[in-house]
């Protein structure tokens, strides 16, 4: 069967990612996201929009960027290569001409073909370990047809696939991709609405709602997909005991059984760099490590929740990963 | 489940662990250095003539940072040397019989035989410089050749001095037929020798082939003769002995050695006691301890007495205690030269290589309980650097097997030990026999049996002396001498002298590369070149092997080689049945990437002229470095996974690959065969060849062995791993390959490291997926590879404190090393390899 060729818009291609789902992966990071997380961890991943940044470290200082603009939206200051992103339409000119790669271009435009080509070179590491291919991002439900172009020829070439998401989409749009998709990452923010709203700028009725509308799903459907879900530990947001504990009950009383693993990803401040080559601030970049007691202490608070202790699951190297590989 | 917190302390250094009070001793004692009462050190032995000499720096031309010490070295030697007092007849006997009798002379009458308190196993001299034992003709010959102007000595250091690498006849690297000694133990190899001696026609005796018998009958005896005085030692030590226990053990390994290693071994204990003796006398009959005289699969031919012993009532603890008698014992060949540096003698290059598992017969596993009780071995030891373990992976490799491997990784600060990749490299072997006509010695029914010596050069067994250190290319001269149309890019300038070299073309005139109108034309220049360099260090080595043929034969050594006893020829001779020099190529990395920067940069592109890249490279890029940057990022590299670029490097693999199979050695009639192991050269060397395209100024290092160049391998391990493998030749795509679907177009080998975060091993769930990533490896990767497992941030504490981190061990490019014991650039350098974060 022919895939569409739509295009999509991703970030990069993460090869040998060990912490988006079983087994060895690639995970393919979608460019915009319906969220505002005020920690969140992929900050370039958040406007839908090709975006610029620049590194200081690599940068000669030949402005060449500077030179080539089509926007003249460029220029160099005292504390560095100061881009104007109101006038950036991300034509990626400079980009292309920066002889160090000191100016990046975030967010491609490519089609299923281009990128199942690079996914398929790992396919040995995907069978050898039970891997595969995880969508993340970014929200891949905000590009649903190129997701769902993505992940029917995933399955096509007998490619496990793993779907990352918030969770904040149409019911329709989870419909369309959940046949298509043998693990869906499903991320659980915050349980009180208010909190959630104040944290992530969107209400989490609709999150929850898809949920349980994914386990309805789960339910009439013989070959649906496995559930994990997975809670980022942000200190003074969602790293509460009531927190943990509202959610873990939540599962406990909506998804017993539906869920197979519940990670808790330690808060990690590796991505602080990229706040500032995007020239943002970050309210987080001070912000201590959790310490393995403070994160032994959430695992037991989630294993008292009501969910079955066996679920329950803590990881703190996802977003170290994602520092380390975005270049 | 851990994650990384602020407050703990953050590194703990591998420790030793169940060690039983003797080898906790025996270790301890060890690493005390020069403060023991005992050592290891070299002795000298002279037959007191005034032209004898010791020291033999044919064995170094392959260590440039021993080049202005050979003469100080060859006096010291000379001043230290005891006379031996010749037998009446001495100088009336051939070379080879001079040799075998004052090495056995030396080894059985004068050095001291000594049992360390609590060892299990006798033989502990065995660091000897001993006599050359030439007469006055011979010695005014081979130092006229050696020393002489335009001798051999001078065109190393040109070659060297000139970028293209190095080359010498070395010893060691090896591995001798052991597994026969203790099947059928010294006698079988002394009666074979006598039998075929009795063949020969008078004639015959009296000629070449009657004296090298002669002496390898002399040196086969020096066995039997050594075990038997160190038998009267345990005899005396037993007799003084007040502890029972120690008693016991002392009477008893005063009846193995009356046994061994001249009768077959009976128990696990008697294989390993002839095992160490065989292996000690090899090192002292080269006169050179330890570089890569490897012992091959001992978990296979140790495991019948293993199993023997086990049933006859042996303790499994007190095997594993023998084998730690054999690791301190093979740690003290670094005694040699214990008082230079600061390290008490360890240094990198060494090399005692044991190999672990691997495929049998039609695929199947052979791992046994042995494997597992010599990695227990390993574990409990470590860190500790001889013998060094190379474990053999496949497809049928067991679960278990790799959960322990994985679980040592992880519990040491990198993996203990190599992995070796079974299908690849047999595929390499499978074309070697192809390419040299050996297939009648190498196939399908017997290439499983293969080992590696030394670091990961596979090589056969008992009856292949391959060379693989003895000639080291750097490939990037090539793309320079391209670039100049056969010039030094800059003209060598003696640094003793000060004088620089009048501009010369040694090279080919391949033509003014400025011209060049496509990349192609280019390509033919290089080619051009590749061929001269690989013409030239052929015509380099010849000369140190004609010069260790005539004078230096190792009689002993050649008794444990299928081929000299046969051919009564000695090994330095061509005796091996199997005989290959092989060319380790440095560079490959920069070489490609240098290729693929000249194509994207002055054709491809158009960014700049032959001409202004030519002018960026004599200027070190000073002043150039916008175009340096593209070079660096710009330009497609190897090590991505990218399939314009990896086709780039299978390409200057074929080339290199098949020149080197053009030539044998002219003296000895050894084939050249190719690999990549490029030992330290790549950082030495770095400074000595000007700035390349791919944009690496002079100075910077060069890329390693098969590995992509620093920094370049952007998409990660398996991008890495895929790359390595293309370049290898991949696998076929219908049919078959030379092994299964393989393809190696290095039969030796080629060394890959990589180096992960801990954090890849912090739990079961990611050691299984490290497993898989293992598994892949056998599938697409190369060789043989080595992991490390550490943290950038704990080698720079390390760099500012040393004092903390004695005992921390890197693994560079096929050898162990202390961390603390290497030279700043080359830490340096390991700090800023990316480190893989899983």
């Amino acid at each position: 069967m022919m895939t569409p060729s739509k295009r999509g818009r991703i970030l990069h291609l993460q090869r040998l990612s060990t912490e988006d789902g079983p087994g060895i992966r690639t995970t393919v990071f979608f460019k915009g996201c319906p969220l505002r997380c005020v920690w969140c961890h992929n900050p370039e991943s958040i406007s839908p929009r090709v975006e610029i940044q620049w590194y200081a470290v690599r940068c000669l200082n030949c402005r060449t960027c500077i030179r080539v603009c089509p926007q003249q939206g460029l220029e160099m200051t005292a504390d560095g290569l100061r881009i104007d992103r109101k006038r950036c339409r991300g034509c990626g000119t400079c980009a292309e001409a920066c002889p160090s790669n000191a100016v990046e271009v975030l967010g491609r435009d490519v089609t299923v073909e281009e990128v199942l080509e690079e996914l398929l070179k790992d396919r040995v590491y995907y069978e050898t370990s039970g891997g595969g291919v995880t969508l993340s991002g970014g929200e891949p439900t905000m590009q649903a047809d190129f997701a769902l172009g993505l992940m029917r020829a995933l399955q096509e070439a007998n490619i496990h696939t793993a779907l990352d998401t918030c969770g904040l989409c149409l019911d329709a749009t989870l419909e369309i991709l959940l046949p298509f998709t043998d693990l869906v990452l499903y991320d659980l923010k915050l349980i009180d609405d208010e909190a959630h709203q104040y944290f992530t700028g969107q209400s989490n009725r609709r999150i929850l709602e898809n949920l349980i509308h994914l386990r309805n799903w789960i339910d009439t459907h013989s070959h649906a997909p496995k559930l994990w879900i997975r809670t980022p530990l942000i200190p003074n947001a969602t790293a509460t005991d009531e927190n943990v504990y509202s959610i873990g009950n939540f599962l406990a009383r909506n998804l017993n059984g539906y869920v197979t693993r519940w990670e808790l990803c330690a808060f990690n401040n590796l991505c602080r760099d990229k706040y500032t080559r995007l020239n943002r601030d970050w309210q987080y970049a001070e912000q201590p490590l959790l310490s393995s007691d403070e994160l032994a202490h959430l695992e037991d608070v989630a294993k008292s929740s009501g969910v079955d202790a066996t679920i329950v699951q803590t990881s703190g190297a996802t977003r170290l990963q994602e520092e380390t590989w975005s270049r | 489940m851990t994650a990384t917190t602020v407050e703990k302390p953050r590194y703990q250094i591998k420790a030793p662990k169940n060690l039983s009070p003797r080898i906790q001793w025996l270790r301890d004692y060890y690493f005390r250095g020069v403060q023991r009462a005992w050592n290891n050190e070299y002795t000298a032995w002279t037959t007191g003539t005034p032209w004898d000499f010791q020291y033999n720096e044919l064995n170094f031309y392959i260590v440039p940072e021993t080049y202005t010490f050979f003469q100080t070295f060859r006096s010291s030697y000379c001043q230290m040397a005891h006379p031996v007092a010749l037998h009446p007849d001495f100088w009336r006997w051939s070379l080879p019989e001079r040799r075998a009798w004052f090495n056995r002379e030396v080894m059985v009458r004068y050095l001291p035989k000594e049992i360390l308190p609590g060892d299990l196993l006798a033989g502990a001299r065995f660091n000897v410089q001993t006599s050359a034992c030439l007469n006055k003709r011979e010695a005014k010959e081979r130092d006229r050749m050696v020393m002489g102007r335009g001798g051999v000595r001078e065109a190393v250091f040109w070659f060297h001095n000139h970028g293209y690498g190095n080359a010498g006849a070395t010893g060691g690297h090896l591995i001798p037929d052991y597994a026969r000694v203790i099947r059928e133990g010294w006698k079988g190899i002394y009666e074979e020798l006598q039998r075929i001696y009795e063949r020969l026609s008078a004639q015959e005796k009296r000629g070449r082939k009657g004296a090298q018998l002669r002496a390898m009958m002399i040196a086969a005896t020096m066995p039997r003769d050594l075990a038997a005085e160190y038998s009267r030692e345990c005899e005396r030590l037993a007799q003084e002995e007040s502890d029972p226990t120690r008693r016991w053990e002392l009477l008893q390994m005063a009846k193995n050695l009356q046994r061994v290693p001249w009768e077959p071994a009976q128990t696990f204990w008697q294989a390993v006691q002839a095992l160490w003796l065989t292996h000690m006398l090899v090192m002292a009959d080269e006169n050179y301890p330890g570089p890569g005289d490897s012992f091959g699969r001992v978990d296979q031919y140790l495991f019948p007495l293993w199993e023997r012993s086990l049933s006859e009532g042996m303790d499994r603890e007190f095997g594993k205690e023998i084998l730690k008698c054999f690791w301190v014992h093979c740690n003290t060949a670094y005694d040699g030269m214990i008082r230079t540096g600061g390290n008490q003698g360890i240094t990198a290059g060494f090399g005692q290589l044991i190999t672990l598992s691997g495929m049998g017969p039609g695929g199947q596993d052979m791992t046994n309980d042995l494997t597992y009780a010599i990695l227990e071995v390993i574990d409990e030891m470590t860190p500790i650097l001889e013998p060094k373990p190379n474990v053999r992976l496949h497809r049928g490799t067991p679960e278990a097997l790799l959960d322990k491997v994985v679980d040592m990784i992880a519990s040491s600060q990198g993996a203990p030990f190599l992995l070796n990749f079974d299908e690849r490299s047999m595929a390499g072997l499978i074309l070697q026999a192809k390419k040299s006509g050996v297939e009648h010695l190498i196939n399908e029914s017997n290439v499983f049996d293969y080992a590696p010596v030394g670091c990961l050069e596979n090589t056969m067994v008992g009856n292949d002396r391959s060379g693989t250190v003895d000639a080291n290319l750097n490939l990037l001269k090539a793309v320079e001498l391209a670039l100049t149309g056969g010039y030094d890019l800059i003209p060598f300038t003696d640094p003793m002298t000060g004088k620089t070299e009048k501009p010369k073309r040694w090279g080919e005139d391949t033509g003014d590369a400025r011209r060049f109108q496509t990349f192609e034309e280019f390509w033919e220049a290089y080619a051009t070149q590749t061929r001269h360099i690989v013409k030239r260090i052929v015509d380099l080595y010849e000369r140190s092997e004609e010069v260790r043929a005539r004078f230096a034969p190792t009689p002993y050594l050649s008794c444990l080689v299928k081929g000299c006893t046969e051919k009564g020829l000695d090994i330095t001779q061509g005796g091996a049945e199997l005989g290959y020099v092989t060319i380790e190529a440095v560079t490959f990395a920069t070489t490609v990437d240098s290729l693929l920067a000249i194509k994207y940069l002055v054709f491809d592109k158009k960014i700049c002229t032959m001409e202004q890249l030519i002018q960026a490279l004599r200027d070190n890029w000073v002043g150039h470095e916008v175009l340096q940057a593209q070079a660096i990022h710009k330009a497609p590299k190897y090590g991505r996974d990218d399939d314009e670029a990896d086709e780039m490097g299978l390409r200057v693999m074929k080339l290199w690959t098949e020149e080197t199979w053009k030539y044998k050695t002219r003296c000895t009639g050894r084939q050249f065969r190719p690999g990549m192991l490029s030992w330290n050269y790549w950082v030495s060397d770095g400074f000595i060849l000007p700035a390349s395209p791919d944009g690496r100024p002079k100075g910077r290092f060069l890329s390693n062995a098969l590995c992509p160049s620093n920094g370049a391998d952007i998409k990660g391990p398996t991008a890495n791993v895929n790359s390595v493998g293309k370049v290898l030749g991949g696998k076929a795509a219908e049919g078959k390959g030379d092994w299964a679907e393989y393809f190696n177009l290095l039969p030796n080998g080629g060394s890959h490291t990589m180096t992960f975060s801990p954090s890849l091993l912090r739990d079961p769930e990611h050691r299984a997926k490290f497993k898989a990533f293992l598994r892949g490896y056998v599938e697409n990767g190369g060789t043989a590879l080595q992991i490390n497992l550490i943290d950038a941030d704990m080698l720079r504490d390390a760099q500012r404190h040393p004092e903390n981190y004695r005992h921390l061990l890197v693994r560079v490019t096929g050898y162990n090393a202390y961390f603390t014991s290497i030279g700043k650039e080359l830490q340096d350098e390991i700090i800023a390899r990316e480190a893989h974060r899983i």
